[in-house]
């Protein structure tokens, strides 16, 4: 269709959920098992539920097996707190880790295709940063469908709520929330096959949009991770909280971002710079390459910022170099296979003869839009927003604080997926009438500056210098004066982005009106990012602020972010919720204000 | 070693509004390691902002940006130039759409029309087995897993269906045979009549004609034909002899 910008139709359903990646089905599959018949609409921005970013998780998903002889679920809470430094709220790990097997055998009982041990039970298998006895060994906490557990979940979660009559509605975004009297009501949809805004007014309205690693410029995420729900909440007044705890994996394969697992490292593979020398001893005499992550990456970081790294020219990152041409053949067959396939693949090197390229890579966010641990969205003074809730990455319950441990995120799908739904449900029977009618809706005249701009700014230029900034000033290295010129960056771009003309008029699949409302999602997102990294004057985790090295117990509240409009940021606090140690019971101390060292 | 390749890309392209089909050609320099899904975001961020096309993980694990590249089906993400310039001998490609459902602009199909063979075989266990008590597992042995395992890898990209001889005529295709092929050998699903009635049926199995097309074409290296020849004889679970 051409022409002015309108809504063209109006849908009615019980539950709108905005993502149907593992947390939104899992959620949808809740509410579908326990009230048959429920109308609940599922948007997905990609083609289809399958191709979703869960799809693309490999290791696999933590869970203590009730029947385990040494594992327990407080083993796991406590592994968890320690990786989140700090962060995490207990009230949220406690529930997650306690009702994790349930999970499992929830997806298995449904068909997921977990890797087996010899006796046919769910194989087990170690993961870092996991361990038994808080921290004295490694823990068999895994269970895994070989390296594509989240495709196992998706395709499991697709399955169960497609069996249960779910209506998916695919490559639709949600553009606004509706409110009335305060409650949200659903939301503005932009279907992009049909070109149509429609309205869809739900009972209640689950958000599942998954990450925002399209901020930055190299990435593990998926080509439509630009954190749309975090903007929407923006939009609509409400806050996202922490949004500076970003997670950096060291080694992203140059240039498509995939994941080069800590494996390599593990075999012996050596760290090397432009002159082809080993730096990990400089930064971490005694681990060297087996140092935490977060060192790893900074090492990385600081030899390209002092001018030893390697431009790709194909692809204009620069990068270090992962050398492992010293191993034997049978440890580039047997152990890294995968990530060997990857190189070979992607960048055309043999790993044997090679040296591969490397530089960290934008891997998970932690932060997310504020619930409680049911996944009801809070506001600003935290008190719940009726009918709208949260789950999954575009969520912070909070489960990972301030770093998530490997295999921890998947698992937070599921089980927070399950939690929300039950939510959804007592919400449900709490508040029978739907909206009727809601306000003026913003999409339309948003849409229709989009389509009426005039200038000659490119939207994927805008985006990329957005990335570069990004990755260089409130990446894995941040500092005041770097974040300060980040965020005049951001400002200009947005300014720049009014001068885009649409070269696409009509309204069907065009992909070029969606990139700007994209680069919009992700200026936004940017700047609550750099704002609320600059406010935290202090390291944890996965932030990293040079000029505050140390953690500071001053900073231990989450932070509360909101911008109603673009460039005006109001923050506050939330104080991290401590319940496990309040309540002084056995191994409590545990979960106390530690430190994070490994 | 060649750094720099000359590439032409005629893209088969589609306007909806104007019911309009062409071929576009773009003539792009592009280094060696560069994807082709790569080379399409760079004519849209230095040429023409209008070519629609698909995609979303861009390494070969959800099968969004599938389409023909000198008519033979394969994923754009796992493409890089210099591998194309070598395999096909050429630096002219002729990208397509997959011929497995309508276009809905350029290099976009409607996957949701594709994906409807895929639901007629119902992807999910239709009656699960009860397992050995509630709240555990159903234990499955490596053995019989191993059997099926490589068919649960498929990610419903369609390039099968689209290099498969016969599945424009009705054939509901081969990665939605191998969907329905995964729960016939899956020791929890219970319900295999209902099943076999529909690998059975006119748009079933028999409708392959074993030319192995989609074990040629597949991106994640799945023998799909061996799978269908196992459904052609009934060959479901590991105990049956012959």
């Amino acid at each position: 269709m051409n022409g002015a910008i309108k809504i063209t139709n109006t849908i009615r359903c019980d539950v709108l959920i905005i993502g149907a990646g593992g947390a939104g089905l899992r959620c949808a599959a809740e509410i579908l098992e326990k009230r048959p018949g429920t109308k609940v609409i599922a948007l997905t921005k990609v083609s289809h539920p399958q191709k979703s970013h869960t799809s693309t998780a490999q290791g696999g998903l933590a869970a203590v097996d009730p029947n385990d002889s040494v594992d327990r679920a407080i083993f796991h809470m406590f592994d968890t707190w320690k990786g989140s430094d700090c962060m995490a709220d207990q009230n949220v790990v406690k529930k997650i880790s306690e009702g994790s097997w349930e999970q499992i055998i929830w997806l298995e009982n449904r068909g997921m295709h977990f890797s087996r041990s010899s006796d046919g039970k769910l194989g087990k298998r170690t993961f870092g940063g996991h361990t038994v006895n808080f921290g004295e060994a490694s823990a068999f906490r895994a269970v895994f469908e070989a390296d594509r557990t989240g495709k196992g979940i998706t395709d499991t979660g697709w399955g169960e709520t497609m069996k249960r009559g779910i209506s998916f509605m695919n490559q639709s975004v949600a553009t606004e929330l509706l409110f009335r009297n305060k409650q949200c009501v659903g939301s503005v949809v932009f279907n992009q096959k049909q070109g149509e805004l429609i309205r869809i007014f739900a009972k209640a309205t689950v958000f599942a949009s998954g990450g925002c690693g399209q901020v930055f410029k190299v990435t593990t995420n998926c080509r439509q991770n630009t954190g749309d729900g975090l903007a929407l909440v923006l939009r609509a007044g409400f806050p996202v909280m922490d949004p500076e705890a970003v997670q950096f994996h060291p080694t992203g394969i140059v240039g498509p971002g995939i994941l080069a697992s800590e494996t390599l490292r593990s075999v012996g593979g050596i760290l090397r710079n432009k002159e082809e020398g080993a730096f990990m001893e400089k930064y971490a005499p005694k681990m060297k390459e087996l140092a935490p992550r977060d060192m790893v990456a900074r090492a990385i970081e600081i030899e390209v910022r002092e001018g030893r790294g390697i431009m790709n020219p194909d692809h204009k990152i620069e990068h270090v170099w992962i050398d492992l041409r010293h191993l034997p053949d049978a440890i580039h067959e047997k152990e890294i296979p995968e990530v060997a396939g990857f190189f070979k693949k992607y960048v055309n090197l043999d790993t044997k003869k090679d040296l591969c390229p490397v530089r960290p890579s934008m891997h998970y966010h932690m932060g997310g839009i504020p619930t409680n641990e049911f996944g009801e969205v809070q506001n600003m003074t935290q008190e719940v927003i009726p009918g709208l809730f949260a789950v999954g990455e575009c969520a912070a319950a909070s489960f990972h604080g301030f770093n998530r441990l490997g295999t921890n995120s998947i698992l937070e799908l599921i089980t927070m997926g399950k939690f929300a739904g039950e939510r959804v449900l007592e919400y449900m029977a709490e508040h029978s009438d739907t909206g009727l009618e809601a306000g003026a809706e913003k999409s339309i005249p948003q849409f229709s500056s989009y389509m009426e701009a005039t200038g000659k700014e490119s939207i994927g230029t805008l985006r990329e210098d957005l990335r570069n900034t990004m990755t260089q000033k409130v990446g894995v290295f941040r500092t005041e004066g770097g974040i300060s010129e980040a965020i005049e960056t951001i400002k200009e771009i947005k300014e720049r982005a009014n001068r885009t003309a649409l070269s696409v008029k009509a309204l069907t699949m065009n992909q070029e009106l969606v990139n700007r409302w994209e680069l919009d999602n992700l200026l936004d997102l940017s700047l609550v990012i750099a704002q609320a990294a600059l406010n935290r004057r202090e390291s944890r985790g996965a932030h990293f602020r040079e000029d505050y090295p140390e953690r500071l117990d001053e900073f231990n509240d989450h932070t509360l972010i909101a911008m109603p409009e673009f460039g005006a940021v109001e923050q506050a606090g939330r104080p991290v919720d401590m319940s496990v140690y309040e309540a002084k019971r056995e191994h409590y101390e545990q979960f106390g204000l530690i430190q994070r060292k490994y | 070693m060649k750094t720099e390749f000359d590439i032409t890309l005629k893209i088969h392209r589609y306007d909806p509004g104007a019911s309009r089909s062409w071929v576009q050609a773009y003539h792009l320099k592009a280094g060696r390691i560069i994807r082709f899904v790569d080379l399409f975001r760079k004519i849209n961020e230095e040429q023409d902002p209008s070519l629609a096309w698909n995609s979303s993980c861009e390494h070969g694990q959800c099968g969004t940006c599938a389409v023909r590249v000198n008519g033979k089906p394969l994923l754009a993400c796992e493409l890089l130039v210099e591998n194309a310039v070598e395999s096909f001998g050429k630096t002219t490609f002729e990208i397509q759409p997959l011929d497995i459902a309508p276009v809905v602009r350029d290099l976009v199909v409607d996957l949701e029309k594709a994906y409807d063979r895929v639901d007629r075989v119902k992807p999910y266990i239709i009656r699960p087995a009860k397992p050995p008590e509630p709240g555990e597992a159903y234990p499955i042995s490596t053995s019989e897993l191993d059997r099926y395992v490589n068919a649960t890898r498929c990610i419903n990209c369609f390039c099968c269906a689209s290099a498969c001889i016969s599945s424009h005529k009705g054939f509901l295709g081969p990665n939605a045979m191998l969907a329905s092929i995964v729960r016939m050998m899956d020791p929890r699903e219970e319900e295999k009549k209902e099943r076999m009635e529909i690998l059975y049926s006119d748009n079933g199995v028999y409708r392959c004609h074993s030319s192995q097309a989609c074990s040629f074409v597949c991106p994640k290296e799945i023998d799909v034909a061996h799978f269908i020849a196992l459904a052609k004889e009934g060959k479901f679970s590991g105990d049956q002899s012959g």
